[in-house]
């Protein structure tokens, strides 16, 4: 690791906190030795090229895959080896936004949303039901679509609606596996806003999983790049923009190396 | 060589473990799940969706097993002048054997395929994991409405197969072979007890119980993509149609000891 993250002066115990994390598929290791700090309130970004792990990383912060070796602490406790049940209570706090959406096609866009809502809450009276809907939909920009299936919504209206469902239960924490991949930029824009909204008015703690350098600059408090499972640069917008390793310049201005460029064979062309 | 063998039948045995668990959670939960009023409005969900649109197949398959049951065994029963015990043999195979094994088979296929379709879909495109990540437990949420309704509808749905086999034998005997229906419903009457009917019935809850479980394990462990999705849906049937014809061979020895043990008068006579 290059820098220690600034979030580490502040006395408080971390809302999210990994050590020492290794993961491995079979005989493959995707994730090295990882140990990061998430502190309350503050967004960070984890970019990193598409297959260097970053879901997977993700998704052990709410238990989703279990470390091969290595802790993963919410508040202090320890939640890796918490059995499905025990979780349950952490998972409602977090909120977790998959990749491709993962709504439920069965069920209507109101449905997808009410869905946390009806599992946790002794059902609220069916007008506040319908309030709780239309103010998360509006937050997302998709009031109206209340009773589309989620097959009739195209790919970035449906991101949208999985993120409306992951607020459904206002979590104190929320991840977000590529929020703003598949939107127009004016859409990548509000979802950016919404995430700075949140952070400001809700204090909430986001990680936001990304490799739109716009967006990472725009709503970070803290960069993180993985590399080959490891984590390369960790601090903040500038700090990033001004490292001198040259696999994090050529990522974050999006230019190929020059054995990349060689194996395209561009010159026999 | 002898690795690849190692490897496969250490593979079974982690198969078959991590199924004992989950077919032992969803039973677990859907029987602690008969007391809890809440969970009624997704079993009912499942009971329209698996039950209802089954029942048009269900009858069909029973009525043409009677039907063809009823020209097949006439010419040996005649030749030996038993012609009017036609009824015993029918409606006996129906009840007993044919009835559920058959209804059960349909409804693996028709059923079972369907589940497994739609949890390895709702699997490989993360609505699992979803269902997880907001703190609920899948298989409670999913597995145990669909093991319940199965459990609950099989042998209502077998009672309808042998409804139709009992009319479809009686109706070909009659207007095809010209046998008496007097005699005919008499010796039926004779014949077949209401243990007999019992059985029938019982053995439903097992096929069901085992159809259903399989067809969600199938789905819930189904690999990525829509050939993962295929592949499950293939051996969900095939575990199923097993589970069922090994299931059907047990209870008939079971059946068979206990009938002896409570009736041992009745089997002497009869
Ligand atoms: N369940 C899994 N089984 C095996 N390999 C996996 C699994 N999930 C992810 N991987 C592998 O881990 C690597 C990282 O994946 P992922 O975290 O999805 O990348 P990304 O950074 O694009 O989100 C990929 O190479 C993928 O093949
Ligand atoms: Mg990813």
């Amino acid at each position: 690791m290059i820098s220690q993250s600034e979030s580490k002066s502040s006395q408080e115990t971390p809302v999210l906190e990994i050590k020492g994390l290794v993961k491995k598929f079979g005989q493959r290791t995707v994730l090295k030795n990882i140990s990061l700090c998430f502190a309350k309130g503050k967004t960070t970004a984890i970019i990193g090229p598409s297959g260097c792990g970053k879901t997977v990383l993700i998704k052990h912060l709410i238990c989703l895959l279990r470390p091969s070796t290595g802790e993963v602490l919410f508040k202090g406790q320890r939640i890796d080896e918490l059995d499905e049940s025990a979780l349950a209570p952490i998972r409602t706090r977090i909120g977790f936004l998959f990749q491709a959406g993962a709504l439920f096609d069965s069920l209507t866009v109101r449905e997808n949303i009410l869905f946390p809502v009806r599992q946790h809450q002794k059902g609220p009276a069916f007008k506040d039901a319908d309030d709780l809907v239309r103010n998360k939909l509006t937050m997302v920009g998709l009031d109206g679509f209340q009773d589309y299936y989620p097959a009739n919504l195209s790919g970035g209206q449906q991101k949208r609606v999985a993120l409306a469902r992951a607020i459904a239960l206002d979590p104190e924490v929320i991840l977000y596996d590529e929020p703003t991949t598949g939107l127009d930029p004016i859409r990548s824009d509000i979802i950016n806003e919404l995430i700075l909204k949140l952070q400001r008015e809700l204090a909430v703690t986001s990680v936001v999983v990304t490799h739109d350098m716009k967006s990472a600059y725009k709503i970070a408090d803290r960069i993180i790049m993985l590399h080959d499972g490891n984590v390369i640069v960790d601090g903040d917008a500038d700090h990033v923009k001004n490292h001198t390793h040259p696999i994090v310049q050529q990522f974050i201005h999006g230019r190929l190396s020059e054995e990349d460029l060689a194996s395209l064979n561009v010159s026999s062309f | 060589m002898l690795m690849a063998i190692g490897a496969r039948t250490l593979q079974f045995f982690e198969d078959t473990g991590q199924f004992a668990r989950f077919g032992s959670q969803a039973l677990g939960c859907s029987v602690r799940c008969l007391f809890r009023s809440h969970a009624y409005g997704l079993v009912s969900t499942q009971i329209n969706a698996i039950g209802v649109r089954s029942v048009p197949v269900i009858m069909i398959t029973g009525a043409f097993v009677g039907m063809t049951l009823a020209i097949q065994a006439y010419d040996q029963l005649a030749s030996m002048g038993m012609e009017e015990h036609l009824g015993v043999l029918i409606n006996l195979s129906v009840v007993k054997e044919l009835g559920p094994v058959l209804a059960a088979v349909m409804l693996a296929g028709r059923i079972g395929g369907a589940l497994t379709a739609e949890l390895g879909t709702m699997n490989v495109t993360e609505q699992i994991d979803a269902i997880r990540s907001m703190g609920t437990d899948p298989v409670r949420y999913l597995v145990v409405p669909r093991v319940m309704a199965c459990l609950l509808l099989t042998p209502v749905l077998i009672i309808y197969a042998d409804l139709l086999g009992v009319l479809g034998g009686a109706m070909v005997s009659f207007a095809h072979l010209g046998i008496n229906g007097r005699a005919y419903w008499d010796f039926s009457a004779h014949g077949v007890a209401m243990w007999d009917l019992g059985i029938g019935v019982i053995k439903g809850f097992f096929f069901g119980g085992a159809i259903a479980t399989v067809s969600c394990y199938k789905g819930f462990t189904c690999k990525e993509g829509a050939h993962g999705v295929g592949q499950a849906c293939t051996e969900a049937f095939v575990l199923s149609f097993i589970s069922i014809l090994v299931l059907d061979f047990g209870l008939a020895v079971a059946a068979k000891a206990i009938y002896q043990s409570f009736w041992p008068i009745r089997s002497i006579v009869g």
